[in-house]
């Protein structure tokens, strides 16, 4: 099966869009979708935009289920460490259920049922693609590491991840991701420290 | 009248950014983490597209009117959640620690709220070590949440080898 790993284009955001809420739902969070994909264009598509995108895209005969053809995206952006400089930051990586296992180097699929997963495949399919493509970015751009979050009951993402290389952080040395949001934000932003 | 200023950074603290850079790692115990060098500082924070953003706090110097030092910095850049949109992302905040307690931190944090709320921003994000109870105590202090604890976040890095490694591959 053939799949097209190439940047979101600012039509495609509806479709984005709504991957991120399948996602999201999948992350048992579905109420905390708070942005739409006008918004998504508008940060996307500005002059200096707050992320950049993939999508990865099938041909129309083996469309999903319900005739998408736009199955995965990955979201990423650049940031920097003080210590190293340039990194390269994934913030979501996503493939429809229904093309996930999928061996594009064997073209296992059967083609009278498209978009049928095979099993055991993992690494070889369209989310490996977008990550591949990712950190090619990121070393194109002199990146010295990629990062990304996880959550910790996640268990076969962290397996695929930690199959590729990647390390824990937050286990291996003790990171955590703080924020200030919300009221708290706006308490800060006004001088008021404390509670 | 207070006896600090806070100003975006222009090129020229590249050097002092540095210096206060290197400062804050041997205050983590890696004094010797720091690779990147003033060139890269200077090159990705002010080129076309910067890679980050920067305050900066300074003291007068002693003795030398119209003269000044610098005693903080806080590194900051644009981040993105698809769900609420444009984060800011504090990436490292420090203070000298001859002068700490004169407010120059709250000031920072203050700052760097208004321009999170002025951008736009949903919230601002930011990563600390679990064994630095101080720095914890004071984030919390000041109404900050523990995403990792409370959601169970966990940050996972794919270093240099690996990221070419992914690169190459088909």
């Amino acid at each position: 099966m053939e799949c097209v790993v190439r940047p979101c284009r600012a039509e495609d955001c509806v479709e984005v869009m709504r991957m991120i809420r399948e996602l999201a739902e999948f992350e048992k969070l579905p109420d905390q979708v708070q942005i739409n994909d006008q918004v998504l264009r508008e940060d996307g598509f500005a002059n200096d935009p707050f992320y950049r995108c993939l999508v990865a895209e099938v041909p129309p005969e083996y469309r999903s289920r319900d005739g998408h053809t736009i199955v995965g995206y990955g979201l990423y952006f650049f940031t920097y460490s003080t210590w190293k400089g340039r990194n390269i930051y994934m913030e979501d990586l996503y493939i429809m259920p229904e093309f996930r296992g999928i061996d594009l180097e064997e073209n296992r699929m059967n083609l009278g049922s498209p978009g049928i997963c095979t099993p055991n495949y993992a690494g070889k399919g369209i989310g490996k693609k977008l990550m591949s493509k990712i950190a090619e970015i990121g070393v194109e751009n002199r990146c010295i590491e990629m990062k990304f979050v996880v959550l910790d009951w996640n268990q076969a993402a962290i397996d695929f991840y930690q199959s590729q290389g990647a390390v824990d952080l937050t286990a291996a040395e003790g990171w955590h991701f703080f924020h200030f949001k919300g009221d708290a934000l706006v308490r800060l932003a006004q001088g008021q420290t404390g509670l | 009248m207070s006896c600090f200023r806070i100003r975006p950074a222009e090129p020229q603290d590249c050097s002092e950014i540095l210096r206060l850079i290197k400062e804050l790692a041997s205050y983590e115990n890696m004094p010797n983490a720091v690779k990147i060098t003033e060139k890269d500082l200077l090159e990705d924070g002010f080129g076309e597209h910067p890679f980050y953003h920067c305050l900066i706090a300074e003291v007068p110097k002693e003795g030398q009117a119209g003269s000044s030092c610098t005693v903080g910095y806080a590194m900051y850049y644009f981040t993105y959640d698809p769900w609420i949109g444009k984060l800011l992302y504090l990436e490292d905040f420090y203070v000298m620690e001859p002068y700490r307690g004169l407010g120059i931190g709250s000031e920072m944090l203050k700052r760097l709220s208004q321009i999170a709320i002025k951008t736009n921003c949903s919230c601002m994000h930011f990563l600390v070590v679990i064994w630095n109870k101080p720095s914890i105590e004071y984030y919390v202090r000041r109404g900050a949440l523990d995403l990792s604890t409370e959601e169970g976040w966990h940050l996972f890095r794919f270093d240099k080898e690996n990221l070419l490694r992914m690169a190459s591959e088909e």
